[in-house]
Formats: structure tokens, sequence, C-alpha cells
């Protein structure tokens, strides 16, 4: 009786849910979720919006064919932006399942953790805004599903100067602990070798001769 | 003339050589005399630590409740399962309240319950989506694993799950590289409604290919549409490649305990962790069924037809992990050489089976969220399933128990077996029928009693023992505050330590026999002598040289 109830109950209002909600900075609906979404408030350091920057950043297995060994990544990985910026992203999953856009190390006191996210639960787009502080500072933008990050899924965005380039983005920068691959040597390696190893004998010994002669010649010169 | 003493002086060369030859010091290894070395700490490669038996973070979930209307049951676990979760599971995502919504980690349409077809008080369209997860793999930005997930002090193997679609970070926070609660091994149980229409979605999020196969549940060939739905890639179609997903269709007509399990190169996915057990509860008025029970273990929303003649429900999985197999995706972030490096170097017919789990720990760890809890004169369900390649054979100590089903089939009563050894081949489930009745043959009374496989390599983590999967079946009168058993003070200090499963924690006595000190003696007259040899062999060269050039 209690359970039957219950379901009259739900299957009236159980949709509304999800008919996007705003809850604590969280943004959500049956497609995804924007967390802590920020288009007005300043961080302290900044006195007004410097710049509004729009950018669309596409993620998806298709992206990372291009790189040899890695399975999901973003369209771009490298982006900039000014300080004090508002950064309006359209992050669009090209993909049937999961992806993020997480950005980390934003002022904990106006972004919980520190953290901006767009999630998509499978193909589609969202867009949601965050303002960044004046500092100049390289932030760490990644896809956290299960090691899609790690098999490619990772980005970085400038602002100002930004404080250098993070480890192992696709086509930017070196992997931390790289992956260590076998050579493949064939004849001409060897070939290579020999001929380079004839070479330097003969020429250490003409290059010998040639001092001692000079050293021998220069007494009889005196 | 002067040649000839340097003749004279090879045979020296040789007696001296004799000589070392007989003088030469043990370096390595010697026998000692009347008095054995003095014993001495042992050498750790690593700092001490030492876990506490319990971590007691989440109290509160432990008491009864009801959330959104579902009623959770008691769970006196120290690590018990998040209520949020469970009521979600119960309702599914579009029925539950914001507030539990926020409370969990699950995707908006993880789980969506609606259409009471038969009109008996229950939803009976299931529309679940399922997401593959890595447990302890490579990256390329530490010398370590992500996210990590320890089955035991200081175990990291690499494993595959199966997991109801999450959301948000897969790790604890940002600082932390532990994986969050819910996500862990084993693949969740799955629970269905006999008649329920079930749509299971693979979105596989792994870079892998990979399937559902769904093993004893009674499905069709091919889905309405004539879509695979059998999941082996030889007969159906392709595998789900990474970043796409597929619809399994499923009416169960059969209730019991099965599996499902990923049949892409099946004897490595499998043993990687991509298998789960799949339970068809008996078609009941009102059974709103706990969809996913994660990390295994105890029911808190058991299906009315268990209620009817259970107490409480425990789902027991039991999987095993070969240490060579879960390196093959630790060494490497370029999805090839991990490929080449498991599905074609590492071979399966040379496996051994090294780290033994239940419900996705080891012992010490087990306790943690893997006992049975009871109270006597109780009847409790048990459900086992087997995933390793090698036998089970299950012990409750003090405690004889009926099989009552085998492989989700019914024994006939009258043929039932009541025995205190359970043997449970690979795939295999079994029902168990545990009560809690002090009549010297059910049970001998309360206490703390051992379960565990009898097949011994299964109670050891890598050789190490106790590990594996023993866990213990506890009376609640024999239960402290924080879900651990009343045990002796210091029964759990050797265990909790990263030391021992590392094996450098002498049992019993806590000192090495230490090691001998060098004997300098012997070490400094061979070292005369051999100086001695090189210097004389130096000057006979040399005088028989310029000798010669005389």
């Amino acid at each position: 009786m209690k359970h039957s109830l219950l379901i009259l109950i739900y299957f009236i209002y159980g949709n509304s849910v999800f008919a996007a909600m705003n809850h604590n900075g969280m943004i959500m609906d049956a497609a995804g979720m924007i967390m802590n979404h920020n288009p007005d408030k300043l961080p302290k350091d900044c006195k007004a919006i410097s710049q509004d920057i729009d950018i669309t950043i596409r993620g998806g297995h298709k992206f990372a064919q291009g790189f040899a060994g890695k399975m999901f990544t973003y369209d771009k990985r490298d982006w900039q932006a000014p300080p004090c910026a508002r950064i309006n992203v359209t992050f669009i999953n090209e993909d049937a399942i999961r992806h993020q856009f997480m950005i980390h190390g934003l002022p904990g006191y106006m972004y919980p953790k520190g953290m901006f996210t767009i999630e998509l639960y499978g193909k589609g787009q969202k867009t949601g805004s965050f303002i960044v502080p004046s500092r100049d500072y390289t932030y760490y933008i990644h896809c956290e599903v299960s090691q899609h990050t790690e098999k490619g899924m990772k980005g970085q965005l400038k602002v100002g100067k930004g404080s250098g380039d993070l480890d192992s983005i696709l086509g930017l920068t070196a992997p931390l602990t790289p992956d260590i691959y076998p050579i493949h040597n064939n004849k001409y390696t060897w070939i290579a070798l020999i001929v380079s190893l004839t070479i330097g004998i003969y020429l250490i010994n003409y290059l010998g001769m040639k001092i001692m002669t000079l050293l021998t010649r220069q007494p009889d010169s005196k | 003339m002067h040649k000839l003493l340097y003749y004279r002086l090879i045979p020296v060369v040789f007696v001296l050589t004799a000589i070392a030859i007989w003088l030469q010091p043990d370096f390595f290894e010697r026998a000692t005399g009347i008095n054995l070395p003095i014993g001495q700490q042992p050498q750790l490669t690593q700092t001490l630590k030492v876990d506490k038996p319990c971590t007691n973070e989440h109290p509160e979930w432990r008491a009864a409740q009801i959330i959104d209307g579902v009623e959770i049951a008691e769970s006196l676990l120290c690590d018990p399962d998040n209520p949020d979760n469970i009521a979600a599971f119960v309702l599914g995502m579009n029925n539950i309240s914001m507030r539990t919504f926020m409370n969990s980690r699950i995707a908006g349409d993880a789980l969506t319950k609606s259409d009471d077809l038969d009109g008996d008080g229950d939803p009976d369209i299931i529309h679940i989506k399922l997401e593959v997860l890595e447990l302890n793999g490579a990256t390329p930005d530490s010398p370590g694993v992500f996210p990590t997930y320890d089955i035991a002090p200081g175990i990291q193997p690499g494993m595959w799950a199966f997991s109801p679609k999450l959301r948000g970070m897969s790790v604890k926070n940002f600082r932390s590289q532990k994986a969050n609660a819910i996500l862990r091994a084993p693949s969740p149980v799955i629970r269905v409604e006999q008649g329920d229409k079930v749509y299971i979605t693979l979105e596989n999020t792994h870079y892998f290919p990979h399937t559902l196969h769904f093993h004893g549940v009674d499905h069709a060939f091919q889905t309405s549409s004539g879509g695979d739905n059998d999941g082996v890639p030889v007969t159906g179609a392709k595998p789900v490649m990474p970043g796409t997903t597929r619809t399994y269709e499923l009416q169960p007509r059969h209730a019991g305990t099965m599996l499902y399990h990923c049949h892409v190169q099946t004897d490595k996915h499998l043993m990687m962790g991509l298998n789960g057990m799949f339970v068809v509860e008996e078609n009941r008025p009102n059974n709103w069924l706990q969809t996913f029970n994660v990390g295994a273990g105890h029911v808190r929303h058991s299906s009315v037809a268990i209620k009817e003649k259970f107490d409480r429900e425990y789902d027991l999985h039991y999987q095993s992990i070969d240490k060579n197999l879960a390196k093959t995706i630790q060494n490497s972030n370029d999805i090839r050489v991990i490929s080449k490096q498991m599905h074609r170097v590492y071979n399966m017919s040379e496996s051994n089976e090294n780290y033994f789990m239940l419900n996705g720990h080891s012992f010490p760890y087990t306790l943690r969220d893997a006992l049975i809890i009871a109270k006597p004169d109780e009847n409790i369900k048990l459900r086992i399933a087997n995933t390793q390649h090698s036998n089970i054979a299950v012990h409750i100590h003090g405690h004889k128990a009926t099989i009552t089903d085998y492989d989700g089939v019914t024994q006939n009563p009258a043929a039932q077996i009541t025995r205190d050894v359970y043997g449970v081949s690979a795939a295999q489930r079994i029902d168990l029928h545990l009560q809690t009745t002090n009549d010297g043959l059910h049970s001998y009374g309360e206490g703390i009693w051992l379960f565990h496989d009898h097949v011994e390599m299964g109670v050891a983590n890598d050789g190490m023992s106790p590990g594996g999967n023993i866990a213990l079946l506890v009376y609640e009168s024999f239960l402290g505050e924080q879900g651990l058993p009343k045990l002796r003070a210091d029964a759990l200090d050797d265990v909790f330590t990263n030391s021992y499963y590392a094996k450098q924690r002498p049992l019993w006595n806590k000192q090495e026999a230490g090691m001998l000190t060098p004997d300098y003696l012997h070490i400094l007259l061979f070292g005369l002598l051999v100086g001695s040899i090189i210097g004389l062999v130096f000057f006979i060269i040399r005088g028989l040289r310029s000798e010669g050039i005389k």
C-alpha cells in the first residue's frame, strides 16, 4: 500500500527533478550538468571583466585519431585568455558516452574545490561561464572519466603569461613518465655504424700522421 | 742473465695464487660457529604505515533509515553502503529527490524505472546504463597508478569493473589519488524482477572494445530490432568500440542467481574484473528492487520474495587476480602497447592466480565491508558466485548451511544438501540457506566465525597469509561499535601494516635472524696476497720486455 502511494507520487512528480534545476551553483538536466557556473561574480583581484572570451571545445574519440596510441581528446588542448576575462565555454561532446570539461585551480572562495565543470552524459553540448582572476597561471583542463585524462583528454588554459606548460598534453608537451619503445634496427643501422667507425679510424690516423709530421718538422726547421 | 731470474719468478706466482685460493674468505655467506648471529630489526623498503582497521568515514550510513520513502535496512559494517545510493537504485534516478541525487555520484540517466505494465505496484520497464572503469591504471603524469584502489594494505593491482553510469570526479577529491567509494570492484550486482522489460546499455567509456553477455539470464539471441543481444563478437555484432554504446534487451522469465560479463577476449577481460552477479527476483506485487548492489555484500533493500523467507541477504562474489595480467595495464599509456601486452604477450595458459577477493577486497579489508552479520535464530540468504579460474570450496566455521539453488535453479527440496564445504566451479553460482539456530547442526552458537575458501591459495595475498577471501560471520553480540568484531587487542596489528604483505615483517618474534660481520683478518690477508700476485705479474712482464729489447 505504502509503495503504491509512492509510485503514484513519483510518477506524477518524479520527472520534474531534472527540469533544469539550479542547486548550489550546479545547473543540471537529463543531458548533463554545469558546476560552479559564474557569469557575474568578480574575483577579489579584478575590478571589472576585462574581456569576454568565447571558446568552443569539442571532445571525443575522433579527435584522438591523429595521435598514435591514444583514445579520447579535445579538438584543441591549448587555450589562452587575458587576466580577469569571462570565459564562456561551449563544450560539445561528439561521443555517445560521458565526457567532461573540468578545469582546476580557480580561486576556492568562489569556486568550491577550485573547479568549474561541464559534464555531458552523451552527445550534445552545454555552455557555461567562469571568470578567471588576474594572476598569470596555467589552468589544468581534463576529462576525469576513468582513464580519459591518461589516454589523451587533457588540456590547459593560460591566463596572461601563464605559469609554464603542463605535462603530457597531446601534440604539445611530453609525458612526465614517458613510455619506452624498442628501436627497430636493420642492416642499415649496422652499415651506418661500421662506416662511421671506419671513417673515424682513418680520420684519427690521418690526423695523427699530420700532427706527427708537423711536430717532427719543427725541430728540423730550427 | 736477468731473463732467467724473471722466468724463475713465474712459479712463485702460481704458488701465491694457490695460497690465495686456499685463504679466500667467505664474502657473502658462511656457516656460524657456536653462537648464532644476533637478531635485528627488519629492513623495510618503505616507511612503515599502519592503517586503522576501520576509518569510520560514514557512521551515519549504518542505521536503518527511510530515504525518499525507501526502507533501507540497518548495516552495522565498518564501511556500509551509501543509503542515498541505495534509495536511488531502488527508485531509479527519475524518481528520487534532489537531495538524494546530490548525495549520490550517479548520472541522471544511469537508471530509469517506469510503466507498471502488470499493474502490481512496481515499475516494469527498467533502463540501465553501465560504464567501464579502470582502477590502478597507468598515468603519464606520475610513476604511480591512478585512480588508486587498495584491495588490501599496499596492494594495488590493475583492474577493471563495470559500473552504474557515474557523474563528477572519479577520485575522492582533487588532492586525492584514491578512487571514490562508488568506483570499486567487483562489478555491481544487478537485480531485476522476473518479467521486467530490461534495457541495459553498455556505454563504453574504456579504451578497449567490450560487450555484455548475460550468462544464465533469460534473453533472446537478438534484440527486437535484430541487433546483437548475446555479446559474443564471433556470433553477433562487432564489439562495442570505445566511445560508443549498445543496448541489450532482456525480459527474464526465470528467477535465480546468474552472471553477466564481457565477452571480448573473455579469458583476459573476465579476469580483469568485467564480470558481475545478475539476480532475477521472483515477481511479487509492490516489488521495488535495489537494481545495483555496488561492491556486492549486504543487500539493504531485499525483494519481497526474499523478505518472505529470510531475515538478511548477502551477495558473495569471489574473484581472483593474476598479478602479471594486472601489470599489463600499469606499464604504458599507449593503448597499442597495453593491448599487445595483455592480448598477445600475456599467456592465459601460463596463468597463476595471486590475489583472491571477496566482494572486491582481500583480507584484512574484507573485515570492513564483507562480514556476514547475524543474530541467533535467523534465516540468512547467501548468494555465492565464483568468477575465478580455480574452484572455491567455501567453508563457514561453526555452521552447516543448505544449498537451495544451483546456477539459479532451485533444487528439489527433498534432495537439498546441508553441508559445511560448498564447492563452486568457475562461473557457477549457488544459493545457501544459512540458519543461525544453535542446534549443534546448523549453528554451534554465537561467536566470531571465520568463513573462507578452503582451497588454501585463496586465503593468502600473493602467498602471504592470512589474506585472500577470508571474511567473518559475526554475531551482533560479538560486534564492536565501528562494525568490527570484538577481537584480541593486538589481533590485527600485523596485517594492517603496509610491510606485512610486502613480506618484510617477521611473524611472531618481530626480529629477523641477523647477518654476520665480515671476517676482516681473512679479507686483509687475501687482499695482500692478490695484490702481490698482480704486482709480481706486472714486474715479470715489464722485466722480460726490457730484457728482450736489449
